[in-house]
């Protein structure tokens, strides 16, 4: 992405200056240093686009598209599948989830072992989680077991899983983790990417890792110069340096 | 025990429960309630797709058959649509990396079923059509499609021009699936498929990576649809592939990397810069670390990327790779055959030049992976390890330090002479070529295991190439060996099976029995003897080849035996005599005479020397001899060479010019 250069570059021309001595720049020599890097609106606009689409605000995203006239990379009906699939997720309803996976395509799942397991794995932590120990059982034997035959890494993961069973108390159970939510969230974070990447897109939105590249370039300027920092990324102020 | 009963009842129990389940489905599938069937399709689907034991259980129930019906059964209306999608991945999900299931499908007869719905007016319909379709012609069985029938190309490029990707994506399938002979190359550069391909590589990453891969079955061993494609909007789309090997995705670095590799093999010439070869071998270095289908592609990509070719060794030596490869092997973890295949080419093509290479490759303690490998199950894998071996046992410093006659080593090997795999056998023979001819160690474990007899065993297999690296083998085993060796050979292979062997129809197969002949009847004279078995049986035969015209290489072999054999006491002179002027036959040209007329100065020298060994003025009969040679026009013919232009020949030629002086002639 253009963007992505010009930033790069931009720190790259400044770092050079100061190599000698560290050097002190003012708030105004910052500031005018910082405008005279040109950024094209279409470029931020479409920063912002992709980061919507990306985290699937299909209704930010549309109402966005309206108001910049920016065109979002994919269809944005595909975000409401998507969407629909990580929500399902979420909410422990896997076999769901999955079901909407194979009608959005049937190659993610069948090409994606890793993925598919841990969607069976899901399934089988809810059904833990809401006590249906024989069918989660049962559910174990015929479905992951063989999965686990297949692959040594898999079987281990089933039966860090099956431990669940084990503990009358699940919060005593050393594999506790994986009855968290962030146990759910972290699955249906691997569908969401597994959708993208079917759609030829990138599975992370590029803002997040503009904006740790700033914080990189900050701490290799700092070695180098003193000058006002970007400290707060919610708001994007300017703080002077401590004296 | 009341636990045994219990738990066995209920896993008979549920594994009923479950069969009944599935015999429920197939009623269902075969309901004349669409609403009915359709829930059953998408029940089949649901329960298939990323399962494999599940594809298979369904597989033996027939459900192939009854899905198979229920996408052709349904028209083309409106209210079909969702039974056609829904039948259509099922169908593409039996199909997708399980070839019993292609097999299965190609069998139900539903490929025009498919084919019918890319025209279907529902781009839903479309997509399912397509990707079933393309799933199918992933796999080896897919059937062959024609493409030299006009109508078979229309609808190649009809699928190539959709906007659909799965449609155009569907059209690179087949052609990476079914393009194979440079018949097929040029019919399809012609109709202009590489223009079209180009777009898709813009296009999404299944379009991509169908693209990637269908190029380089176009462009394979064929320079001119490569230097075509290189020629297109001024290398635009070579300068796109070589970016695509720093692409996030890996399939797709991978699939760039094989293309690339394939365009290099066919037309070195595009690659003059060091820095895009060396990153080539960089990634695919990188590649081989990925645990998937990409890691074991990319290991055959770089051991063909590297064959035969010193300078990109070199790279990749400077680029770690021997490490990084060995460091693959012994992670323990259970690798696929395809990448061990890939990852021991590697190292054999890494060994076969550089000897830096056989030093750091044998210094990593190796040995006990190869000699695991020649156990593999996999019979390309054995062929590469033995092929590895061959390799390494070049380095003359590692195989006088003994590295390789050991029993560890030896046994598995001579074990591997008796493999059911004609390509093992060749390669094993290609090892233990290298392996015993061996200076210091008295190579008796080889002998002790029983080698020699296999090896002429193997000398008379049906496969040619069997028998050339038998022979080979055998002919460095009996390189300065005692006369011990030597007896325990003959005494096994007898004069009729030698004089078997050089008259083998195959050329190559004749000149390793000569070469062998030729270094039995090297040294003492005892072993001239062998020759004379059975009146004579080898000479004669040897003396037949000889006046039968021969290629060159041949003849070298055969005149260096006559050479030996000539060296001997007067009688073994006079028997080559009695084959190069063999009595009763039409006085025409004498062979030597072509022999020294031959563009191979081999050929010339092997000659020559074989008349030196007959005149030497020492032996009684030499003058006698030099009188026949002189009649036949070869003294005169050698005057005419006193100036070869190979310094050796140039050299002997003297050597046989100042006998004939001491026998009066000037």
């Amino acid at each position: 992405m253009s963007l992505f250069r010009i930033l790069i570059n931009q720190l790259e021309e400044e770092d050079e200056e100061m190599a000698t001595s560290k050097k002190v720049i003012t708030r105004e020599g910052w500031e005018k240093k910082l405008n005279a890097v040109k950024l094209r609106k279409e470029d931020m606009n479409t920063l912002v686009m992709n980061f919507l689409v990306t985290e699937g605000y299909v209704e930010a995203a549309e109402k966005f598209q309206r108001e910049s006239g920016t065109k979002p990379e994919i269809d944005l009906a595909t975000i409401t599948d998507r969407m629909a699939v990580k929500k399902a997720v979420q909410n422990g309803n896997v076999e769901d989830a999955i079901e909407k996976v194979n009608d959005l395509n049937p190659e993610i799942l069948d090409t994606n072992p890793e993925l598919f397991f841990h969607l069976q794995q899901q399934r089988l932590i809810e059904l833990i989680r809401q006590g249906r120990t024989e069918e989660a059982l049962e559910f174990a034997q015929e479905e992951l077991a063989p999965r686990g035959e297949e692959n040594q890494a898999f079987l281990a993961e089933l039966e860090k899983t099956v431990a669940l069973l084990v503990f009358e108390d699940a919060s005593n159970c050393p594999v506790k983790e994986l009855l968290d939510i962030s146990h759910r969230l972290k699955t249906a974070s691997e569908v969401n990417a597994a959708i993208l990447t079917s759609q030829s897109h990138e599975k992370d939105p590029k803002l997040p890792s503009l904006l740790k590249m700033l914080v990189w370039a900050q701490n290799q300027l700092d070695e180098k110069a003193v000058y006002p920092h970007i400290n707060d990324l919610s708001t994007g102020k300017l703080e002077d340096p401590a004296e | 025990m009341p636990t045994t009963t219990s738990s066995s009842s209920s896993a008979a129990a549920s594994s009923s429960s479950s069969g009944n389940r599935q015999a429920d489905v197939f009623s269902r599938l075969a309901s004349s309630d669409p609403e009915v069937k359709l829930k059953a399709l998408r029940e089949v689907k649901n329960q298939i797709i990323g399962n494999r034991t599940k594809k298979l259980s369904f597989l033996k129930l027939g459900a192939v058959p009854a899905i198979a019906s229920a996408l052709s059964d349904a028209d083309d209306s409106d209210k079909c649509n969702n039974i056609l999608v829904q039948s259509a991945a099922a169908l593409g999900s039996f199909a997708c990396g399980f070839e019993a299931g292609v097999q299965a499908v190609l069998d139900a007869g539903v490929f025009p079923h498919l084919l019918r719905l890319l025209t279907n007016p529902d781009e839903k319909v479309v997509d399912a059509g397509a990707r079933s379709l393309r799933m199918i012609f992933q796999s080896n069985l897919a059937p062959k499609y024609d493409f030299l029938q006009e109508k078979n190309m229309e609808f190649l490029f009809s699928l190539l021009n959709s906007e659909n990707e799965n449609v155009s994506g569907l059209g690179a399938s087949i052609i990476a699936h079914a393009c194979g002979t440079s018949v097929e190359q040029r019919l399809l550069c012609d109709a202009g498929v590489l223009e079209k391909l180009v777009i898709l590589l813009d296009g999404s990453l299944s379009q991509r990576e169908a693209c990637l891969e269908s190029l380089a079955t176009v462009l394979k061993n064929n320079p001119d649809a490569v230097s075509h494609f290189v020629g297109l909007e001024g290398g635009r789309y070579l300068s796109s592939v070589t970016e695509l090997t720093k692409d996030r995705y890996t399939r797709t670095r991978l699939l760039s990397c094989l293309c690339l590799v394939v365009i290099y093999n066919t037309s070195p010439s595009y690659f003059l810069n060091m820095g895009t070869k060396s990153s080539l071998i960089t990634t695919l270095l990188e590649l081989l670390n990925d645990p998937g289908q990409s890691g074991d592609d990319a290991a055959l990509g770089l051991s063909s990327l590297i064959a035969e070719k010193e300078d990109l060794q070199k790279l990749a030596d400077e680029a770690n790779a021997i490490k990084n490869i060995v460091d693959i092997l012994k992670t323990g973890s259970e690798l696929q055959p395809k990448r061990l295949q890939g990852l021991f080419l590697s190292l054999a093509e890494l060994c076969s030049k550089l000897e830096d290479c056989r030093c750091s490759f044998l210094s990593l303690q190796v040995l006990d992976l190869l000699i695991n490998a020649l156990r593999h199950s996999d019979a390309n894998v054995r062929t590469a390890a033995c092929i590895c071996f061959k390799n390494a046992a070049r380095s003359i410093k590692n195989l006088s330090a003994g590295h390789f006659t050991n029993d560890n080593v030896m046994l598995p090997l001579v074990q591997l002479l008796h493999d059911p795999a004609s390509s093992v056998q060749v390669a094993v023979l290609g090892a233990l070529s290298n392996i015993v001819l061996d200076f210091s160690a008295p190579k008796s474990t080889f002998i002790e295991y029983g080698g020699i007899k296999q090896l002429i065993e193997l000398s008379k297999s049906m496969d040619p190439n069997a028998r050339c690296s038998a022979l080979r083998a055998l002919r460095n085993l009996m390189f300065l060996a005692d006369n011990k060796r030597k007896e325990i050979f003959f005494s096994d292979v007898k004069a009729q099976g030698f004089a078997c062997l050089i008259s083998d129809p195959e050329p190559p197969v004749q000149e390793q029995a000569l070469a062998l002949l030729r270094n039995l009847v090297d040294g003492c004279i005892s072993s001239i003897e062998f020759v004379f078995d059975e009146d004579c049986l080898i000479l004669n035969t040897v003396g037949r080849q000889l006046r039968k015209a021969p290629q060159a290489q041949m003849a070298i072999q055969g005149m260096y035996v006559l050479t030996n054999v000539a060296s001997g006491n007067e009688l073994h002179k006079e028997a080559v005599m009695q084959q190069l002027f063999p009595q009763g036959e039409a006085e025409s040209e004498n062979f030597m005479l072509k022999f020294l007329q031959s563009h191979e100065s081999q050929l010339r020298s092997a000659t020559v020397w074989t008349i030196i060994n007959l005149i030497s003025p020492s032996s009684p009969g030499a003058l006698d001899r030099h009188v026949k040679l002189r009649n036949a026009a070869i003294i005169s013919q050698l005057k005419n060479m006193v100036n070869d232009a190979c310094l050796d020949v140039k050299i002997r030629i003297r050597t046989v010019l100042g006998q004939s002086m001491s026998f009066g002639d000037s």
